[in-house]
């Protein structure tokens, strides 16, 4: 499974509670939508942080990176390819 | 009185240039600020918008959402501004009761294009960020570009008592409940939170709280009252990005509710920060644990926090602890704030002696004229001149205010009121849950997290998920359980009522959230 297929899955089973992959659009805003909230974003970086063996840092946390599944996986890429 | 929209005029007409609102890289000045607002009144007007008419709001904090505010004042239309965060389900209730002339949203508000297509005379939509051309095509509705292109409408006087805003608090479904405030209520219960918080021009604040709370509302007209300046951030997913925005704006308040401050306090290192023009700090909203102010204080020694309380039916504030009684007072909600009584009456409404509990009365000029079409819910809180508050505590010897719960069942999660009764209703609608009950629960972040307990219904398997994801399709997103605990039986009393505290106890092996 690419990340983004995993970031999805991840999205949907724990803000959305579904497996319905028509429930979000890659492009959807995460946190306008009120997908992700100020508990939410900690599940989220947790996940990415276990799951690829990363860290996240503080000046890294900002909507650019983590407000859609679009944004999180051209992140992801960034910092896996580095 | 000097009605609100007045004083930012007169602010408008002195200091044009001085910074209003500031979001993001857009900076709004006060003479910039007052034409908008009086465009979108002129545009009401010609739309044929009466004094009197509601002008609903369903917009996020942000620069346009305080312009249609002052605009449809100056238009002399009472405001409803709605929580942004609800769902079609909530609006078209709302839109109704309120019988909404105009409604402003955004252009992907689709919850509320879609409530307003229920009515049979639906409201005039003005559309903010909607695309060129948009609303020209015959759908009825405005582009917010081509509603201020509309030539400016001069302030009027306006009637003290006349009706300003209705707020609508947690309610349910069933039974929507609008406070009705007027202009005299706003222009008190801002004068008195102005002189105790000692605002001025010079004053600058970061706002994080809705304006449709009538905290946010607060926060938002305190300060234009006076000449500052308002800076807008979305939310709070990323505190880190509140705290640069405290240090690069070099702001003097910040206000928030115990669960803003707790998140700060936890995930950002303060100490990394120069926030040494920060001033004051309000805190509203529930009580904020002595732990928790302790910790805040330590973190910002410089900083006066003013911890508060009221209610939206009393415009906003009612008591405020001054920041110098913090250490003989710990855990009090303070004393009344200029021009308003408290007092502590029994179940029959016989005055309490200090010391003793009971229930929280209030007087002043900040209180409602009551709710929106509704004598009866009106009757029940509104007793005398004064307003039963549904809030209970005790006063003590020098009259500082302690509170302990309230007698309902609202829920306090994070920054927002949750009715029981309404999340329940969405779990009900599922067929394969025979009862349920919601509760809040005791959370170290939220304060209250809320959760669900469900019967099933005979021969039937619900799962957690199921009621979740049900319930963030027809509910606001800070409303779908953090918990769902699913159970043979509800706890009743003799006469059937569900005995919600033991329902509040940590959830038993078969929790299955």
């Amino acid at each position: 499974m690419d990340h983004r297929q995993q970031v999805r899955q991840f999205v949907l089973k724990n803000f959305l509670f579904t497996d319905d992959a028509n429930a979000l659009a890659d492009g959807d805003s995460l946190i306008g939508n009120g997908i992700v909230d100020s508990t939410g974003i900690l599940e989220l970086i947790g996940f990415l942080e276990e799951t690829h063996g990363i860290r996240i840092a503080p000046e890294e946390m900002v909507p650019a990176n983590f407000d859609s599944i679009d944004a999180i996986s051209a992140f992801l890429a960034r910092r896996l390819a580095a | 009185m000097i009605a609100l929209a007045d004083r930012v005029a007169a602010i408008a007409l002195s200091e044009p240039r001085r910074i209003a609102l500031v979001q993001g890289a857009q900076r709004i000045d006060y003479g910039t600020f007052v034409d908008a607002a009086r465009r979108f009144a002129g545009f009401l007007r010609a739309a044929g918008c009466r004094p009197g008419d509601r002008v609903a709001l369903i917009v996020p904090n942000r620069i346009e959402a305080a312009i249609a505010w002052y605009g449809a004042w100056i238009a002399g239309a009472a405001v409803v501004p709605l929580n942004a965060q609800a769902r079609a389900r909530d609006f078209a209730p709302w839109l109704r009761h309120a019988d909404v002339r105009v409604l402003v949203h955004e252009a992907a508000g689709r919850d509320a294009i879609a409530a307003a297509a229920e009515l049979s005379e639906p409201p005039l939509r003005v559309v903010l960020d909607a695309a060129a051309g948009e609303g020209a095509n015959g759908d009825g509705a405005v582009g917010w570009t081509q509603a201020l292109e509309s030539a400016p409408l001069e302030s009027e006087p306006v009637d003290p008592s006349a009706l300003a805003a209705i707020l609508y608090t947690s309610g349910t479904t069933g039974a929507p409940k609008g406070v009705m405030l007027s202009h005299a209520n706003f222009a008190a219960n801002v004068e008195a939170i102005v002189a105790y918080l000692a605002l001025t021009g010079e004053d600058s604040i970061v706002s994080i709280l809705p304006f449709y709370y009538s905290y946010g509302a607060s926060v938002l007209h305190t300060h234009l009252a006076v000449g500052a300046r308002l800076v807008i951030e979305p939310n709070l997913v990323f505190p880190h990005l509140i705290v640069e925005t405290l240090a690069r704006e070099r702001v003097s308040g910040f206000s928030g509710v115990p669960s803003t401050y707790a998140l700060l306090l936890d995930r950002v290192p303060l100490a990394n920060y120069d926030l040494g023009a920060l001033r004051y700090l309000t805190q509203a909203g529930g009580a904020m644990a002595p732990a928790l102010a302790a910790r805040l204080r330590a973190a910002l020694p410089g900083t006066a926090l003013y911890v508060m309380y009221g209610q939206t039916e009393a415009t906003a504030r009612l008591t405020y602890l001054p920041p110098d009684r913090l250490d003989d007072k710990p855990g009090s909600a303070g004393i009344a704030i200029p021009g308003v009584r408290i007092a502590i009456r029994d179940e029959a409404g016989q005055p309490l002696p200090p010391g003793a509990d009971g229930e929280v009365w209030a007087q002043g000029p900040g209180v409602m004229r009551g709710y929106w079409n509704d004598p009866e819910a009106s009757a029940a809180v509104l007793q005398d001149g004064w307003l039963r508050t549904g809030d209970l505590g005790r006063l003590d010897a020098d009259g500082f205010l302690f509170l302990a719960g309230r007698r309902s069942d609202m829920i306090k999660t994070g920054a927002h009121r949750v009715h029981p009764l309404d999340v329940e209703e969405a779990i009900a609608e599922l067929a394969e849950v025979a009862e349920v009950a919601v509760v809040g629960v005791d959370d170290a972040t939220l304060g209250q997290a809320i959760k669900a307990v469900i019967v099933p219904a005979a021969g039937a398997a619900p799962d957690a998920d199921r009621v979740k994801a049900h319930c963030r399709a027809r509910l606001a997103a800070y409303k779908i359980p953090k918990q769902v605990q699913f159970v043979a039986a509800l706890p009743k009393t003799a006469s059937g009522k569900i005995r919600r505290a033991l329902l509040t106890e940590p959830a038993a092996a078969q929790e299955a959230s």
